[in-house]
């Protein structure tokens, strides 16, 4: 168990944003849950977070879908990578997409992990309970 | 036969072989209806007398020798005759003098005279004027002839014109225009005849019937007339002409004894009298005016002159009727041509298009058929050899160096070229090759048939029987016709140079037409990828666009029954459950679209693979419903190593496999795996073997009407639960990943029995 166990979903969908949250509830010791509906309030929510509190408010993991409106999830993944001060905190995907050249893009730019969307919610909620099962029990969370 | 020799027509041995040679300007004989005198100009007393003076005027020949013309004329027309023979130029050929009654003639005579050297040749034939003027009236004769030969408009019309008005004039029983080919056979090109005759248009004659001594002297007279085919001529006395001591070249002479040949062919043709005039083009011999009377007929000098004179003026017309023929046909080809290309620009016309319909290739040329040869198909229309027939003679064109720069080839003979062509002579003894591709692989044939083939229904001569003359039947137009059609067998009408010309024009325009046509192909590729592209950015939009809201729809429903649990009623609760399988279905069915399109396209590396190990993965894949099933996977023979894409191949497998399993309901399920080799056409008229892989059960089995259904997409032949769901996209896209292999799917079933999935990996 670690302190840090807020997380940044970055979801324009309210229906997948509210099957996350009511997921990630039901898991022990729920997280914090900072939602971005898009990718440059995400950004910029994680820049300023950094200005004001230093890095102890940071998201211990960031849950981030790929297809945004205005900055796409994909080039959100490259500017925290890119970001020396950001780059710590690992990025997992939660996306519709099963195309294989998203999958490898991601990994390619750092992603620590890739979820796809099913749409049954069931379904859905075990894929997430699994991510907070390994981010927040089995792994400790970066702290850096 | 010497020309220094005393010949005459009556002493000499003119036969069959050697009258190419007959000497037939020294005949040595005058037509007997006319009496032939040579003075020596420097006196002008006879040296020479034709026999029949005797006949005609009542004196020997011999008496008359060395005497002046007071013999025979009054003095004023002695002055008359002497001054004419003086002044006038007189060395080609005879001109009218003037017209009298002999001393000891019955009747009036026409003299007319020409010089040569020291010899004036003086003829005399009897004249059917009356009182004078007498100057021969020419003009009002041909006048209004020639008024009506210019509106024919053809070269044929036109000539038929100058046959009507050459017997209008004479009055003789037939008249035709004979033309001679490149070759100098012939053929009645026009005719005019008496109603009861038998046509001799269209009939060919053979080089040797006018041969070419005949021809030359054709050249140098304008009309040369027999009145009486029968009647014995007159020789000249003494035969030798004591000033030149040579015999009397009697090349201008209008008395000239005719041919022994000439005479008894027209004898066989049962004519009695005959006037022919030469056609002359350019200075050659183009054709003649011939005509046949049945029974003797004499024509006064006059209206030979004014025949004459329509022979010349014919004769001066002729290059520009024909050329005027000529250039209408050129004009059509060109317009066809323009047609044909219009027709072949349009985007959705192919080539072979142009075979037929209106027009078509077949009117661009004057043809008996047409073949378009392109990528080894063979489009046809008129009458031409069959396609298998066409096939070796464009193999055999390929192989030949010959032809121009361009392989535009052209035959008129084409069995003397190419053996095989014997066999198809009737329908392509002519051809005119065109390439329209660099390969030579694809072409344009046009196709003549057999020259005799097109005129033997129409000049066969039918005559009337006849006494044959001692020469036999040679001297026949029915034996010239079948010399003639000897010559030409094997032979077809030559093509012209304004007919391969346009061929040659009508190459380069198919070509212009061929790369438009690969440069439209080019371009809808272009915008075919475009599409695919398009496709692919669809496929993309409904992996997530669509599934995206689906999901929220889905989402909402099950926080609908978390949150208002115990508020919905137990309807309210399964209607939304509704609510939540059908989107879950919506998204499996979209998720087998894009694996549908992805199976079509993406990435396709074929190497070879052992197909056990494909089976293998299948089976793992399988193993829990193999194992909930009960069922038996055979594999009777271990499976060939094949080149193939091993993904999408064990997805067949599965696919097949897994199907086997859900549509069973017997106790005792199998599944058996095997191959077969099977014969296929190979789509060239042979066979091959091919490898045809099968996946047999003995499950519910399909109807025979739905073996085609079960490939198509999302079709299902049964309830959606039972035999355990699934999207019915499985076949289509085992059909599809067989498709790009190159191979083909079947399906064979007995209802109740089982099933059996066929399948081929390309060759």
């Amino acid at each position: 168990m670690v302190a840090n166990r807020t997380i940044l979903l970055v979801e324009d969908s309210d229906a997948d944003s509210e099957a996350t949250v009511r997921a990630l509830g039901r898991c022990v010791g729920s997280p914090a849950v900072y939602r971005c509906a898009d990718g440059d309030s995400a950004l910029t929510f994680l820049r300023q977070l950094d200005r004001v509190d230093g890095l102890a408010s940071r998201p211990a993991v960031i849950l981030l879908d790929l297809n945004l409106p205005g900055t796409d999830g994909r080039e959100v993944l490259e500017q925290i990578k890119a970001d020396d001060a950001l780059k710590h905190i690992p990025v997992v995907i939660l996306t519709t997409s099963a195309a294989s050249a998203d999958v490898a893009f991601c990994y390619r730019h750092g992603a620590s992990g890739y979820i796809v969307k099913p749409v049954d919610l069931a379904k859905f909620a075990a894929r997430v309970q699994q991510f907070h099962a390994y981010w927040f029990e089995a792994v400790e969370p970066s702290t850096a | 036969m010497t020309d220094n020799s005393a010949y005459s027509i009556k002493s000499g041995e003119v036969t069959l072989t050697n009258c190419d040679r007959e000497p037939v300007h020294i005949p040595g004989c005058v037509l007997s209806h006319g009496v032939l005198l040579v003075l020596r100009r420097s006196d002008l007393t006879v040296v020479q007398a034709s026999a029949n003076t005797s006949a005609l005027f009542g004196v020997e020949p011999t008496v008359l020798l060395g005497r002046g013309l007071d013999a025979l004329l009054a003095p004023d027309q002695v002055d008359v005759l002497a001054h004419f023979l003086r002044t006038e130029r007189l060395e080609n050929g005879p001109l009218f003098a003037l017209t009298a009654i002999p001393t000891g003639a019955s009747g009036p005579f026409d003299v007319t005279a020409h010089t040569q050297g020291e010899l004036a040749v003086v003829e005399w034939e009897p004249s059917t004027r009356t009182g004078l003027p007498a100057n021969p009236d020419y003009y009002s004769l041909v006048k209004r002839s020639v008024s009506r030969l210019q509106t024919a408009t053809t070269l044929r019309g036109y000539c038929e014109a100058v046959t009507a008005e050459v017997r209008a004039l004479t009055g003789l029983d037939r008249v035709m225009v004979y033309r001679f080919q490149s070759d100098n056979s012939g053929w009645v090109f026009a005719e005019s005849k008496r109603d009861d005759l038998n046509t001799y248009l269209d009939q060919h004659y053979p080089a040797a019937d006018i041969p070419l001594p005949a021809r030359q002297l054709f050249l140098k007279l304008w009309h040369r007339l027999v009145p009486d085919v029968r009647a014995e001529p007159a020789e000249l006395v003494p035969l030798t002409n004591p000033v030149t001591n040579a015999p009397l070249d009697m090349t201008y002479c209008s008395l000239r004894g005719a041919s022994v040949m000439y005479t008894e062919y027209l004898q066989n043709m049962g004519v009695s009298a005959a006037l022919v005039m030469p056609l002359v083009r350019d200075g050659h011999l183009w054709g003649l005016i011939a005509t046949h009377h049945y029974s003797p007929k004499y024509i006064p000098h006059h209206v030979r002159a004014a025949c004459e004179f329509l022979a010349q003026v014919v004769s001066l017309q002729l290059a520009a009727a024909e050329d005027r023929e000529g250039q209408e046909y050129k004009l059509r080809i060109r317009s066809v041509h323009e047609s044909l290309v219009l027709r072949a620009a349009t985007t959705d016309t192919s080539l072979s298009d142009l075979v037929t319909g209106s027009p078509g290739l077949l009117d661009l040329l004057d043809a008996g058929g047409v073949a378009l040869v392109q990528g080894g198909a063979v489009r046809t229309a008129g009458r031409t050899p069959s396609p298998e027939q066409i096939g070796a003679l464009v193999g055999w064109l390929r192989d030949r160096t010959e032809g121009g720069a361009d392989g535009v080839t052209h035959t008129n003979a084409l069995p003397a070229v190419y053996k095989p062509a014997a066999v198809f002579k009737d329908t392509a003894c002519g051809l005119l090759a065109v390439p329209i591709s660099r390969s030579r692989r694809d072409l344009l044939l046009w196709f003549r048939p057999e020259h005799i083939a097109t005129v033997v229904w129409a000049g066969y001569p039918t005559e009337k029987d006849v006494q044959i003359g001692p020469h036999g039947p040679r001297l026949t137009p029915r034996k010239s016709f079948d010399l003639w059609r000897e010559s030409v067998e094997g032979m077809a009408p030559a093509w012209s140079e304004a007919e391969v010309e346009a061929a040659r024009r009508f190459r380069v325009a198919v070509l212009d037409v061929v790369v438009g046509h690969a440069e439209q192909v080019a371009k809808l590729n272009k915008e075919l990828e475009a599409h695919v592209e398009e496709l692919d950015a669809f496929a993309y939009v409904a992996s997530h666009d669509l599934k995206e809201p689906l999901r929220g729809i889905h989402n909402y429903a099950a926080f609908l029954i978390e949150d208002y649990q115990g508020k919905l009623g137990t309807d309210g609760e399964v209607k939304l459950r509704a609510m939540m399988r059908l989107s879950q279905r919506m998204e499996s069915l979209i998720e087998s679209l894009l694996h549908y399109s992805r199976t079509g396209r993406g990435e396709f590396v074929v190497r070879d693979k052992d197909l056990n190990a494909v089976l293998r993965g299948a089976r793992e894949m399988l193993q829990a419903r193999l194992q909930e099933t009960a069922a038996d996977l055979r594999v009777p023979r271990p499976l060939p190593t094949v080149r193939c894409e091993p993904v999408m191949v064990g997805e067949v497998f599965g696919n097949l496999i897994s199907n086997a399993l859900k549509y069973n309901d017997k106790p005792d399920k199998w599944v058996e795996v095997g191959y077969e080799g099977r014969t296929e056409p190979d789509g060239e008229g042979g066979t091959k073997s091919v490898t045809a892989f099968y996946v047999r059960d003995n499950g519910i089995g399909i109807p025979a009407k739905h073996h085609d259904a079960v490939f198509r997409i999302f079709k299902r032949l049964h309830a959606r639960d039972k035999f355990g769901g699934g999207t019915g996209a499985g076949l289509t896209i085992v059909k599809k990943v067989v498709e790009r292999h190159g191979g083909r799917i079947w399906v064979e079933s007995t209802e109740g029995e089982g099933t059996t999935f066929y399948f081929t990996l390309g060759g």
